[in-house]
């Protein structure tokens, strides 16, 4: 008996070292050869709740790189809610140099902390890839008497106090900053622009019932209101008209004679010292499933646009990015 | 299309075979998640849009639906037996839920419960059939300020929410409000009393508030009390029978309570929670012995269910024909309807009539589904009371960590459910009621929203709140229903003066 036990003991520990053996080994190949290759399971962290957009992105990248098989090992959505993300972010800048450790972000990680309200933004993440471009829409009551973005602009000039603004994130954040950033280039006075916050689910309301007047948000909510008639978009921030039903009628500002626009980019992250090694590894991975038709399918689904960015070109589209944001954000007195 | 040809559609889908199996798979998930406190109908439909990829449009939204009202239908059982909201929709099921349980009714009140979420459940589908194209203009003509309006009619019933002294009722009440400020404010961005700390920044959720305030409070109380309890188990399930006279009893607030909830429902924003407290307090108000009411009243038990469910058909209403998701749920709801290739909006019905009537007939079966469901399951169910007290207690414990946990995985929420579930038995130790903190907790922060929304609208003029005649009228109401009371009283003291 007492024997049988040892034996077990022995065979449990050689097991152990086994696979310490095999881990170290599969480290040095990462060293040596440059080449890094999963060999446990990537946790992939949606910053949000779920259901909304960071969570169906992350799920949707989860389910299609294993159904696939671009990525062999398994791909776990886990979700953490909190702070518009910062509880995730701080959570992923504490794996330090994880390859496992993957986060979903947008342009709130750049809107967040600089409205103070996280301590880390996208400068302090390894960016591995964008995917997706999604734009933001001008929408007002389909009975308006403004036409074009022109028209609106004009009286906000003539009277800011008449016009307000509606948006589903707080002031400083995306649907106002959007709105904020395209007004700017009209010659719009940003520290005049009303804008108020409704995240209980209103905002679209207040539109249709004439409590507000613009609605920013994404191109997205507005295209089932615009084909019932009860809504029309004055404009998109895309920097070219885009494609598909409904939405190829959306005028962009840029030809409406403003030359501003806004991408709600959508791509992956790294915890802040991810080996290099790992970094060129999810590249390929990502490009690969950008490439795929399944990926395709899911765009099509959702009307995601393609825009895939390496992490080259990625962090430096963020830093441009940043620094825009950063002097507007700073313009209306909400810079930190 | 009318209603009447939309039903028969409608009816195809929902009794054709895969229609009928998923409304039940719906239901049952639905229940059983409602019976979890913590686990909502959110989370369940999130996790369950994968699943449903590539499915048939038809059933897999037949089914979320079931998931979702059934989790409401069963989130009622553990506000009655352990005093624990299963959701947040059920917080004002435990007032009189819970004391009915004590007194050995636990039966009784499960099966009042499941009756009252039934009819509430039917009305409201009644309702959606006939209504759901008109009523879609009541669901947009809500602007901020008439949500401000409805938000201090609601807050004006917290006087009739308290036991003895309205002082410590309003107390209570100031504090809910207080608690709710904490967080990033929507409106600047900026920071209210979470001293840097990074998890107060979306403020506290619901279910912490409830659970804390309600459950752990009360597993204070039992280990405080633990010597006097030595009921028999037959006691503890006591009958299961509604007799034709309790029926007649609740037969008025369950129809009165089926209309405010499905109305409350449609509204954007509004939805089950407050659907529940202001039926509750609604009854409350016309009731000729108020006094019963927080002591296992009947009555206070089927306001609240019937409204309930009567809302969460009522919140189809602005998803189906507006495409405005008015709630969480309703917003992941939305979300599986994309992601089905199904676009929620005016042209449902006439793109898609399958869908749009086939949900609605779905619930007409899924209705009846719980009902059957859960009637003989209340015995078993009831049993939780009969386990011994020291596991129970644990149980509840573990149950409702659990169910805070799995709001947002974060370690500090427990610590803030312990926290508030230290301030509940405070409350109840030197009794101050913790309805009326829980009620402007959630209005308190709609109402403060509406309000400066309202203020940036008007660039600061008060005028928007009486300007337009439905601010105008809501207020009205709230005014009158402060002062109709008291001149009732101060005439029938007359009287007696007279006399």
């Amino acid at each position: 008996m007492k024997k049988t036990m040892l034996t077990t003991i022995l065979a449990a520990s050689a097991l152990v070292f086994a696979g310490c053996n095999s881990e170290e080994s599969a480290n040095e190949s990462t060293g040596e050869s440059g080449a890094f290759e999963p060999s446990k399971n990537i946790e992939m962290v949606a910053p949000a709740g779920a259901g909304g957009g960071w969570d169906t992105t992350a799920r949707e990248v989860a389910r299609v790189f294993g159904e696939t098989g671009i990525i062999e090992k398994n791909m776990t959505v886990i979700n953490k809610e909190g702070g518009g993300g910062a509880i995730a972010w701080a959570y992923i800048h504490g794996q330090d140099d994880s390859p496992y450790n993957l986060f979903v972000s947008s342009p709130p990680l750049m809107f967040v902390p600089l409205n103070g309200q996280s301590e880390y933004g996208h400068e302090d993440f390894t960016p591995l890839a964008n995917m997706i471009a999604d734009y933001g829409a001008f929408a007002v009551s389909a009975d308006s008497e403004w036409e074009d973005l022109n028209d609106l602009f004009d009286q906000m000039k003539e009277d800011p106090e008449s016009v307000t603004v509606v948006g589903t994130s707080s002031p400083g954040s995306m649907d106002h900053m959007q709105f904020v950033r395209i007004a700017k280039a009209a010659g719009v006075d940003p520290k005049k622009i009303k804008y108020v916050s409704d995240q209980d689910g209103g905002a679209l309301t207040s539109v249709l019932n004439g409590s507000v007047d613009v609605f920013s948000t994404g191109v997205g909510e507005v295209v089932e209101q615009v084909r019932a008639g009860n809504i029309k978009v004055l404009g998109v921030t895309a920097e070219e008209r885009m494609e598909g039903e409904i939405l190829s009628d959306f005028p962009t500002a840029i030809e409406q004679g403003i030359d501003e626009s806004f991408i709600n980019w959508r791509g992956f992250f790294g915890p802040p010292n991810m080996d290099q090694a790992a970094v060129d590894y999810y590249e390929e991975k990502f490009k690969e499933l950008s490439e795929s038709e399944e990926f395709a399918e899911v765009r099509k689904k959702y009307g995601w646009n393609e825009m895939y960015l390496s992490s080259e070109e990625y962090e430096e589209f963020l830093n441009n990015e940043y620094k825009e944001i950063e002097v507007l954000l700073e313009e209306i007195g909400l810079g930190n | 299309m009318n209603a009447f040809d939309g039903m028969i559609t409608g009816f195809q889908v929902a009794l054709s075979w895969e229609g009928i199996l998923f409304v039940l798979i719906g239901v049952i998930v639905g229940t059983l998640i409602g019976m979890m406190p913590g686990l909502g109908p959110i989370s369940a439909i999130a996790i369950m849009i994968p699943i449903t990829y590539g499915m048939d449009p038809a059933p897999a939204l037949v089914m979320m639906a079931g998931v979702y009202y059934g989790a409401v239908f069963g989130g009622s059982t553990s506000s009655i037996l352990l005093n624990a909201p299963g959701i947040s929709g059920t917080v004002a099921t435990a007032f009189d839920g819970y004391p009915m349980a004590q007194q050995g009714k636990a039966g009784k009140a499960l099966a009042i419960a499941a009756i009252a979420s039934f009819f509430g459940g039917t009305v409201s589908v009644i309702m959606l059939m006939l209504l759901a194209p008109a009523l879609s203009s009541v669901a947009i003509s809500f602007g901020p300020p008439a949500y401000f309006a409805l938000m201090l009619m609601g807050l004006t019933a917290i006087s009739s929410l308290s036991e003895g002294s309205t002082i410590k009722a309003m107390i209570a009440a100031v504090a809910g409000v207080m608690v709710v400020t904490i967080g990033i404010d929507p409106q600047t961005g900026t920071q209210r009393f979470t001293f840097g700390n990074v998890n107060l920044f979306d403020g506290f959720d619901f279910l912490i508030i409830a659970l804390g305030l309600f459950a752990i409070a009360e597993v204070c109380m039992l280990v405080l009390n633990r010597k006097n309890r030595s009921l028999s188990d037959d006691q503890k399930l006591g009958s299961l029978k509604v007799t034709r006279a309790d029926l007649k009893e609740m037969s008025g607030p369950m129809t009165r309570q089926s209309f405010v909830g499905f109305i409350l429902g449609v509204l954007p924003g509004a939805g089950a929670t407050i659907a529940s407290f202001i039926s509750y307090i609604f009854e409350k108000r016309i009731s000729k012995n108020p006094e019963e009411f927080g002591k296992g009243s009947i009555k206070g038990l089927a306001a609240p269910e019937s409204s309930n469910n009567a809302a969460t058909s009522g919140a189809f209403v602005p998803l189906l024909s507006l495409g405005i998701p008015g709630s969480g749920t309703t917003a992941v709801m939305l979300g599986a309807f994309l992601v089905l290739g199904v676009q929620p909006g005016p042209l449902l019905m006439t793109d898609r009539p399958e869908i749009f009537w086939g949900i609605i007939a779905s619930m007409y079966l899924g209705n009846i589904f719980l009902l059957i469901l859960n009637l003989p399951l209340i015995p078993y169910l009831a049993k939780i009371l009969s386990i011994p007290r020291p596991l129970l207690i644990s149980l509840v414990i573990m149950f409702s960590l659990i169910g805070v946990y799995s709001i947002s995985f974060n370690v500090f929420d427990l610590y803030m459910l312990l926290v508030f579930g230290a301030l509940g038995f405070a409350m109840r130790v030197f009794s101050f009621p913790a309805p009326p903190f829980i009620l402007a907790f959630i209005l308190g922060g709609m109402m403060e929203q509406a309000f400066r929304q309202s203020m940036t609208i008007s660039n600061g003029n008060l005028a928007i709140f009486v300007n337009s005649p439905l601010p105008l009228s809501l207020i009205l109401i709230a005014l009158l229903s402060l002062v109709i009371p008291g001149l009732l009283k101060w005439r029938s003291r007359r009287k007696l003066a007279n006399m």
